[in-house]
């Protein structure tokens, strides 16, 4: 029984917790997740057949989201890089999608999530991948443990 | 039933702002708030399913049941984070959760009267 490691208790890890304010960003994640999926499934059943491209974008997005907000949340080695890739795609999914919006409009016939830099959702669409390349720069755990 | 619903969303996104600027976690009564409103969402469901039988037609029921179905997963949602994250950030979650029910709302309304 030597083996059992107790914490002692002098020692204080001053260092910052793991998640913190990063909850309420995995939480908007969530809110985006759950409401592209519903705006893709949405689009499908009521008029999948008027602009697919449109629509397909939608649903794609909604996958990535979802993603997403399962890296963020579990955080784990691999997790993470999943996280990397799937916030800094939805980056350039916004800045991609949002450009051609403006400048061929006609490509986009109905409105799709990332559309005008994701203008019908206050730009949180825009916004959200920029926090999320941040916070998971800042919350590496090479970081946090260094710290 | 509605403005209802964005009554207390009002109240508790600004209670939990309060908490959260006090640098406090979400507190057992503010769980019991968003049980309210989780009722009263429910409710509305029946409310809404009720006079549709009784003949409100819907330019977009998809889109309406849609939006209630998916109010329904908010509060549930803030409240796992309060019990998992006893910091202000839970506080901060509970606040974007009201905030967001209460878009939802007013976009439910605007559905519910296109016809």
């Amino acid at each position: 029984m030597d083996d059992v490691v107790t914490a002692p208790e002098d020692v204080e890890d001053t260092r910052r917790p793991a998640y913190g304010a990063g909850r309420v960003l995995i939480f908007v994640y969530g809110i985006f997740a759950l409401a592209a999926t519903a705006r893709a499934t949405v689009q499908l059943i009521r008029d999948s057949s008027e602009a697919m491209f449109a629509y397909s974008l939608s649903a794609l997005s909604a996958v990535v989201y979802v993603l997403a907000t399962v890296a963020l949340a579990h955080n784990g080695r691999r997790m993470r890089r999943v996280g990397w890739i799937t916030v800094s795609f939805e980056l350039v999914g916004v800045l991609t999608v949002g450009t051609l919006s403006v400048l061929h409009p006609e490509y986009f016939p109905r409105d799709t999530v990332w559309s005008n830099f994701g203008q019908g959702y206050g730009y949180v669409p825009l916004v959200l991948p920029i926090l999320g390349l941040f916070w998971m720069w800042r919350s590496s755990p090479a970081r946090i443990a260094a710290g | 039933m509605s403005w209802f619903i964005v009554g207390c969303c009002l109240v508790l996104a600004g209670w939990a702002l309060v908490l959260a600027l006090r640098n406090t976690s979400v507190t057992f009564n503010q769980l019991i708030g968003a049980g309210v409103i989780e009722v009263a969402l429910i409710a509305q469901m029946i409310v809404a399913g009720v006079s549709l039988g009784g003949g409100h037609e819907l330019g977009d029921p998809v889109t309406f049941w849609g939006y209630l179905i998916t109010a329904l997963v908010m509060m549930p949602v803030a409240a796992v984070v309060a019990f998992a994250e006893r910091s202000r950030w839970s506080s901060v979650v509970l606040a974007v959760a009201a905030a967001v029910l209460i878009v939802m709302q007013i976009r439910v309304n605007q559905v519910w009267m296109m016809s």
